[in-house]
C-alpha cells in the first residue's frame, strides 16, 4: 500500500484543476525513462510551460521532494532533463531586475539557493523566514494547498512579463 | 467523431470543478442530469470567457456577451472537446467590482470567465503601467485570499450571491 503522502498526491493527479492545466498545456509530470534511474516516492518531477523568450526553451522541469504532502510544503530546484541533474545556473530562467520573478528565481543569498526557490510555497526558505507567515499570509502553504497551487504559482511567474529568456 | 468519451471539467455555483467523462453523443442535458438534479432557472455555459479582454478600456460598467448554450444539443455539436468546460449557475453574470486606489471599476462577467481574465481585466481599466502589471493581483475584499489565475469566477461566489469583490494590490516580494 502506498504512503498516505503519496496516496493523497495520487488523489490530487486526478483532480480537475490538475487536469485543466495538463489539457492547456500548462503543466505536467515527467514519467517512465524520463526519470532519473531508481527515482522513488518522494522525488516527483514536473514540466512547466513558459513564455516564448529567445533562445529559451519553452518549458522548465522541477524536480521536488513532496515528503509530507499536503501537510508539509514541495522543496526542489530546477532540473535538467537532458543531464537528470539539478539546472546549471546559468540555465535557470532569468527576471527584470529587482523584480518579484527575479527574487523567487534568485540562485544566490539565501541558504537554499540553488536547491529551492525563494518563496513561501518552498519548504526549504520558510524555515529560515519566520517573518513570512504574517507578511505574506495569503502565501502560507496549508493543507489544503495542493500541488496545483505550487504548479500554477511557479507557471504564472514563467508567463509574465518579467520573465527574460535565459 | 469517434465515440471515445469526452473528459471535460464540470463547475457549479460555488464548488470545486470535477473530472466527467461522456460520450460525443449524450446532450448535454443527459449528462447534467447524471450528475444530479436540474434545477429550474439555471444557466449553462461552456468554455472560458475572455470577452472582458476585448472591451475598451474606456467602457465602464460592460457586461460580457456570452450566451447560455442549449442543453439538448450534443457534446459534439456543443464542441465540449474543445471548450472542455462546462458551467451551471444560477447567474447569467457574476458581477465583480474591483477597487485600486481608492476607485472602483465594475464589470458583469460570464461565470465561466476565469480569476486570469478579471485580473488582465483590472490592469487594463486602471491602466497600469504594463511593465509592472504582472505584480499587481486580485485579492478578495476584507480578506487575504488571493485566487489562483485558473480559478473561474462562478466557482468562487457563495450561495445566492451573484457577486464578487477584490481589491487589485500589488503582490509582496519575498525578502529577508
Amino acid at each position: 500500500m502506498l504512503p498516505p503522502d503519496q496516496r493523497l498526491f495520487e488523489a490530487d493527479l486526478q483532480f480537475a484543476e490538475y487536469r485543466n492545466g495538463v489539457a492547456k498545456g500548462l503543466w505536467g509530470q515527467v514519467v517512465g525513462d524520463a526519470l532519473p534511474e531508481g527515482t522513488v516516492w518522494p522525488s516527483v518531477y514536473f514540466w512547466m510551460a513558459a513564455a516564448p523568450r529567445t533562445g529559451a526553451p519553452d518549458r522548465y522541469y522541477v524536480a521536488l521532494n513532496l515528503s509530507g504532502y499536503r501537510s508539509v510544503p514541495p522543496t526542489g530546484p530546477f532540473w535538467d532533463p537532458v543531464t537528470k541533474q539539478r539546472l546549471d545556473f546559468a540555465k535557470w530562467p532569468k527576471g527584470k531586475k529587482d523584480s518579484r520573478f527575479a527574487t523567487v528565481f534568485r540562485t544566490e543569498g539565501f541558504s537554499a539557493q540553488g536547491k529551492a526557490f525563494y518563496h513561501p510555497y518552498d519548504r526549504a526558505p520558510v524555515s529560515d523566514h519566520p517573518q513570512w507567515k504574517t507578511e505574506q499570509p495569503h502565501l502560507v502553504w496549508t493543507s489544503s494547498h495542493t500541488i496545483v497551487d505550487y504548479l500554477e504559482e511557479f507557471q504564472s511567474l514563467l508567463m509574465s512579463g518579467d520573465y527574460l529568456g535565459i | 467523431m469517434e465515440n471515445v468519451a469526452i473528459e471535460h471539467f464540470h463547475h457549479r455555483q460555488g464548488g470545486k470543478p470535477t473530472v466527467v467523462s461522456a460520450a460525443p453523443a449524450d446532450t448535454l442535458r443527459e449528462v447534467l442530469i447524471r450528475l444530479g438534479p436540474l434545477e429550474e432557472g439555471i444557466f449553462v455555459f461552456v468554455g472560458e470567457c475572455d470577452y472582458a479582454l476585448k472591451e475598451s478600456a474606456d467602457v465602464e460598467d460592460g457586461a460580457d456577451e456570452h450566451e447560455p448554450v442549449d442543453i439538448d444539443l450534443t457534446l459534439e455539436v456543443l464542441e465540449i472537446v474543445r471548450h472542455r468546460h462546462v458551467h451551471v449557475h444560477k447567474c447569467r453574470h457574476i458581477g465583480v467590482e474591483v477597487n485600486f486606489n481608492g476607485k472602483p471599476k465594475r464589470h458583469k462577467f460570464s461565470p465561466n470567465a476565469t480569476v486570469g481574465v478579471a485580473t488582465d481585466w483590472a490592469r487594463k481599466k486602471f491602466r497600469v503601467d504594463p511593465a509592472l502589471a504582472a505584480e499587481y493581483v486580485l485579492q478578495l475584499c476584507h480578506s487575504t485570499v488571493q485566487p489562483r489565475s485558473d480559478e473561474h469566477l462562478g466557482d468562487l461566489v457563495k450561495g445566492e450571491a451573484c457577486s464578487l469583490g477584490f481589491d487589485l494590490v500589488k503582490e509582496v516580494t519575498p525578502k529577508g
